[in-house]
Order: structure tokens, then C-alpha cells, then sequence
């Protein structure tokens, strides 16, 4: 299934490289990816498609230090 | 203050006494603010040495550990511990020198890109860009290490950062801040505990990060509820209570899986539902409802979902539960099982048998002592026929499974708690993993026991070779290892072999006896198993027994 995130993550390049890694790692297929950086924050939004319960991701990137927010979408999907 | 001074220097404040470690040419301005600071540096003679070292420091106190390495070899070297400590949720902090900022990118000599490699193994990670920036980024990677979920924080400086003039900007106190325990979830908790008939602890190593015992120990007396412990939590439920059933799980005991996979409750308490822990996840515990109680949300529902979920330290949401006492029939039937299924150490013939002489060590040990393992059938049966009491005791790489692990950590613990016996319990194929440090325990008179469980085999991938790969040894047959005592004598240290069951009480008490270093090296049947041991796929009730196999 597929899911749309929007992630705000510190306006640093390892933080984005941080939580595609979390993404990747967690079986989250990246299908789609939109990057926008603002003075403090990036805004990503992602589209990842996964035949996990998407919570095994936003918990976990949730748990990032450098992430501020973790916006899902498809809130059917979530818990 | 130069960077390299202040990394020294806000340790030292912090109260950091010991740090371990290998200097080389990227971190030599820390190295050189080290020398005559007031921190104990401890030589490794590997950074793997050095990382584990500082696991088991931090393993066996509950503070933080602290390693330095050098770029790029030296970084790629602390990896396996970084990974460990992850796994293990362990408060550890590395320092890593890089090269120059100017040359970073270039392929500079011994250059990694330490930052990248740490994204899978560390809880966060730093490259300090801005000599401004190093104070906060070395206080909030000690903040981050040791609160919430302890884990690995690796802080990487280059040398230019290291050798300028830094500011230095006090030190802010942080404060973590949990999120609020949801009284809907406590109130489910509690009425799911009422309800239960059948109710078990299922303890994990978040009671020793979470320094949670007493209150552990405090719910389980109110509730006589049975407890099984994870291979972190051994310790954690003091050996006295009349209700502890050890171990569960691969090579947990009888009573333990039987326990769990019988009840109708099980009370999950800082553990993980990890595979090894569970078998065949569908069939692990598949009557019970779950009560899950974790300080990280993530793990709750990762695996096994829970009816009730505390999000809490455990110091806090343990106290929180209601004590019913777990009904007399339940009890009576759990006694039962643990006197069924009571370890037995009366072993025909004239070899040493391991389990024997671990509970022999450990019934004779000071209840203050230290074990440290590797990995392997030694390591499984340090859990199960050795008693600990407190988790602090017994330090296993449980996550990860690395070999290599006890003997640097049990370094790290002997420097940590120098008035207590530390006793290092391997494999003669563990052993070998990181061999070199006994050049540090030498160096630096650490009276570290250890004890080598040799059958001249990689004993548990044998163990699986003889039962699922239809006795195909691939690769396990060490029958050329070294004389081990010879080898340790090699470093000043004592010892001596034993091959027969007659010896091994001797020996026990000649080891004990030591007062400095000293190696046991036991000689063992090359043919000896784990039991029990369930199989991969099957449910944890389907264990495969010594009975079993003899018939």
C-alpha cells in the first residue's frame, strides 16, 4: 500500500540522508520524494509504498532526533 | 581553549574518570590535551577492544561509556561495538577524530566518512562543523546517549576543529522530557491484570537501563507473579524469588516457554519480542493478551501488538500497576513445571562438563562479581546455569551476538568496579576474536579471570551443522587452535588446563583464589549441545530436549 508523508526535518543533509535510511532499512519503498529547504527545516514529502502497517515507519522516524514532524496522509493506515 | 581541550575537558566535568581508546594521526590534538588531564585513559590494543571496553564499563554501572578512535580505520574499527550497543541500548559515546574540514571529501589519507557509516549503528550521530558548535554538540551527544532509550552517540572532529580556539559555553541542563503515561492505557493495564488467571512477567534489559529493579522486585512480590527473563534482563529478578523461572526463548528453560506459552497474560517489561526470544511469533505466547511497558513507543506493537501499552519509564509506570495476586492454582502449577524441569548436573562420565562447572563457579563466586561472555554455546550456558543478582552482573552481547565481546568488556567492567571480581566466561573460538587485549589487561594489572570453554569447535554453528545441515562441519573444526595457557603466559598471566571432571572443583577454587589474572582452560566434550533448543520455525513449546535426543 501506498502512503504519503510529510516530514519536517532540520535543515541539514545527514537528517535527510538519516530518515531515507530509516525508510529503506524498515521495508518502505521510496516512490516519490519532494525536497524543500527552509531557513530552519526541510520539508519533505515522500511517498513510500510498503506492505507494512505504516506505524513501523512513523514510529521510527518519529524517534529521529533531527525529525520535527511526521505528518501521514493515508490516515487509514494509521495507528 | 583549543577544541581538542574542551572535548577533555567538558568529559572531565561531567564526571567521565575513564575513557578507552587508540590515538592516530586525525584525533592527536585530543591525545595531546589528554596528557596529564585528570581522566584515566586505558590502551586497547584493537578499537574494537577499546568500543567494547566501554560497553562494559557502561554495562556494568549504568553510566556512560567512552571511546576515542582515530579516522577511518580507527572509526570503521569501532563499528561492531557502535552496532552492539545499538542493539543493546547502551549509553556510549565516541569520539572520532577526521581529517582536516578542508580535506574532507578528497580521499584523504585515512579518510571514511565516518558520518555516513554511522547512520545504522548509532541512536544519532554528529560531524562537528564550526569549532562554535563542538561544546553543544559534545553535551547533547552525552544528553542523547543516556536519556530516553540509551544508545550509541558517535561525535566525529576534524583535526582542524580539534587544534582551534573554540568558545566555551556553559554547560545547559537537559531534561527529558517523557511524554505523559496515558491513564486510558493504565486503566486497561489494570483491569487486564485483574482479570488474568494466568498472568507472566516477561522481563527485558529495560529494567537495567531504566535501574528499575527494585520496583521490579516490588511488583512481583505484591503480584507472586511467575517472571521469565530475556538474556539482558538475567539479574533483574533477584535469584530468591520463588517464582523466577530464568531464561525463555531458542535456549530458554523448559518451565520459562512452557510458562509463556500456557498464559493468558503476559506483562511485557522493557523487552522487545525479539525472534530469538519468541520462535515461531504466531505460535509464541497466542492465548495471552499483552500488557507492554517500554519508555520507546516504536517496540510496542513491532511484533507482538499489546491490549495496553505504559509509554514510560519504567521506574514510573511500574509502580503504577495494580498488584493482584496471581491466582493460587496458576502458582501451584508454575512451581510444578520448575521442579519438572530443574537443570540437572549429574553427568555420566569423566569429562568436564561445562554446565557443572559454571553453576559450581557461580555458586561460589561473590554475589558481587562480574561475568562477561561471548557468543556461542558458552554463552548460553553461562545464562542459564549461572545465577546473577543484578543485571550490572552479567554482561552479554544479546542483540547483536558479537564474539569478540567479553573479553574487552570485561576489561571495561574491571576498570569500572576495581573491588570486584570480573570473570570473562569464552569460547576457544570466541576467544580468539579479540585476543590481543590481554596485552591490556597486562599492561595495566587488571585481575580479570577467564575461563575457555574448549571443545576445538565453533561449538553452536556445529550444533546446528549436526541437527539442520545433516552433520556437514563446514568450517568448524578448530582442533589447531593455540595452547591457550601457554598463550596467556605469553602476557603474564597464570593458568592452567584441565581435561577431567575430577579436576574441575580444584580449578573452580584455584581461579577464585587468584588474586591477580588468571585463565581457566577447560577442555570439553567437542559433542556437547544446548538444550533445550527450540527450532527455527517451530513454537517455543516444541523444544527439542538432551531426553529427546538420547532416546
Amino acid at each position: 500500500m501506498k502512503h504519503q508523508l510529510t516530514v519536517a526535518v532540520n535543515n541539514q543533509a545527514i537528517a535527510v540522508e538519516r530518515f531515507l535510511r530509516v525508510a529503506r532499512h524498515r521495508g518502505f519503498r521510496l516512490t516519490q520524494l519532494e525536497l524543500q529547504g527552509h531557513e530552519e527545516l526541510f520539508h519533505v514529502k515522500m511517498t513510500v509504498d510498503s506492505d507494512k502497517p505504516i506505524y513501523l515507519l512513523t514510529s521510527q522516524l518519529n524517534k529521529l532526533v533531527e525529525v520535527q514532524s511526521v505528518d501521514l496522509h493515508t490516515l487509514q493506515q494509521a495507528i | 581553549m583549543t577544541g581538542a581541550q574542551l572535548v577533555i575537558d567538558m568529559l572531565v566535568k561531567q564526571g567521565v574518570s575513564s575513557v578507552f581508546g587508540y590515538p592516530g594521526g586525525a584525533i592527536m590534538p585530543i591525545y595531546d590535551a589528554l596528557y596529564g588531564a585528570p581522566l584515566k585513559h586505558y590502551l586497547t590494543r584493537h578499537e574494537q577492544g577499546a568500543g567494547f571496553a566501554a560497553v562494559g564499563y557502561a554495562r556494568s554501572t549504568g553510566k556512560l561509556g567512552v571511546c576515542f578512535a582515530t579516522s577511518g580505520p580507527g572509526a570503521t574499527n569501532l563499528v561492531t561495538a557502535l552496532a552492539d550497543a545499538m542493539m543493546d541500548s547502551v549509553p556510549l559515546l565516541a569520539i572520532t577524530g577526521q581529517v582536516p574540514t578542508a580535506a574532507i571529501g578528497s580521499d584523504a589519507f585515512q579518510e571514511v566518512d565516518v558520518l555516513g557509516m554511522s547512520l545504522s549503528c548509532t541512536k544519532h550521530s554528529f560531524m562537528v562543523e564550526r569549532g562554535e558548535d563542538l561544546a553543544e554538540v559534545l553535551q547533547q551527544a552525552m544528553h542523547i546517549a543516556q536519556s530516553g532509550r540509551p544508545g550509541p552517540v558517535l561525535v566525529d572532529i576534524p583535526k582542524d576543529i580539534q587544534q582551534a580556539q573554540v568558545p566555551v559555553t556553559a554547560w545547559q541542563s537537559e531534561v527529558y522530557q517523557p511524554t505523559p503515561l496515558s491513564s486510558f492505557e493504565l486503566d486497561k493495564a489494570n483491569a487486564l491484570l485483574a482479570q488474568a488467571k494466568k498472568p507472566v512477567a516477561y522481563v527485558g534489559g529495560g529494567v537495567h537501563s531504566a535501574d528499575a529493579q527494585a520496583e521490579l522486585m516490588a511488583f512481583l512480590q505484591r503480584t507472586q507473579m511467575p517472571a521469565v527473563s530475556t538474556l539482558k534482563a538475567l539479574g533483574s529478578v533477584r535469584p530468591e524469588y520463588a517464582y523466577d523461572l530464568g531464561m525463555l526463548g531458542m535456549h530458554g528453560g523448559q518451565a520459562a516457554n512452557l510458562a509463556v506459552q500456557e498464559c493468558d497474560l503476559l506483562v511485557c517489561i522493557g523487552a522487545r519480542f525479539d525472534d530469538r526470544v519468541t520462535g515461531n511469533l504466531a505460535k509464541f505466547a497466542a492465548n495471552a493478551k499483552v500488557i507492554h511497558l517500554d519508555i520507546d513507543p516504536a517496540e510496542v506493537g513491532k511484533r507482538k501488538p499489546a491490549a495496553a501499552s505504559l509509554i514510560a519509564d519504567l521506574k514510573v509506570s511500574l509502580p503504577l500497576l495494580q498488584g493482584e495476586l496471581a491466582p493460587a492454582p496458576w502458582r501451584a502449577h508454575i512451581s510444578a513445571l520448575a521442579e519438572q524441569h530443574a537443570w540437572r548436573y549429574d553427568y555420566p562420565g569423566d569429562k568436564v562438563y561445562a554446565p557443572y562447572l559454571l553453576n559450581r563457579l557461580s555458586r561460589l563466586m561473590p554475589d558481587t562479581g562480574v561475568v562477561c561472555c561471548d557468543v556461542g554455546q558458552h554463552q548460553m550456558w553461562v545464562a542459564q546455569h549461572m545465577r546473577f543478582s543484578h543485571p550490572s552482573n552479567h554482561l552479554s552481547s544479546g542483540g547483536a551476538g558479537t564474539m569478540g565481546f567479553g573479553l574487552p568488556a570485561a576489561i571495561g567492567a574491571q576498570v569500572a568496579r576495581p573491588e570486584d571480581m570480573v570473570i570473562t566466561v569464552s569460547g576457544d573460538g570466541s576467544i580468539m576474536m579479540n585476543i590481543q587485549e590481554l596485552a591490556t589487561i597486562r599492561r595495566n594489572n587488571l585481575p580479570v579471570k577467564i575461563v575457555i570453554l574448549d571443545n576445538q569447535r565453533l561449538g553452536m554453528v556445529r550444533q546446528w551443522q549436526q541437527l539442520f545441515f545433516d552433520g556437514r562441519y563446514s568450517e568448524t573444526n578448530l582442533s589447531d587452535n593455540p595452547d591457550f595457557v601457554q598463550l596467556a603466559a605469553v602476557f603474564g598471566i597464570p593458568g592452567q588446563t584441565i581435561t577431567r571432571a575430577n579436576e574441575v572443583d580444584g580449578a573452580v577454587d584455584a581461579l577464585l583464589a587468584s588474586t591477580g589474572p588468571y585463565i581457566l582452560h577447560a577442555c570439553i566434550d567437542d559433542k556437547e549441545n544446548v538444550w533445550p533448543l527450540v527450532p527455527p520455525g517451530a513454537a517455543n513449546h516444541e523444544m527439542l530436549t538432551q531426553l529427546q535426543q538420547q532416546n
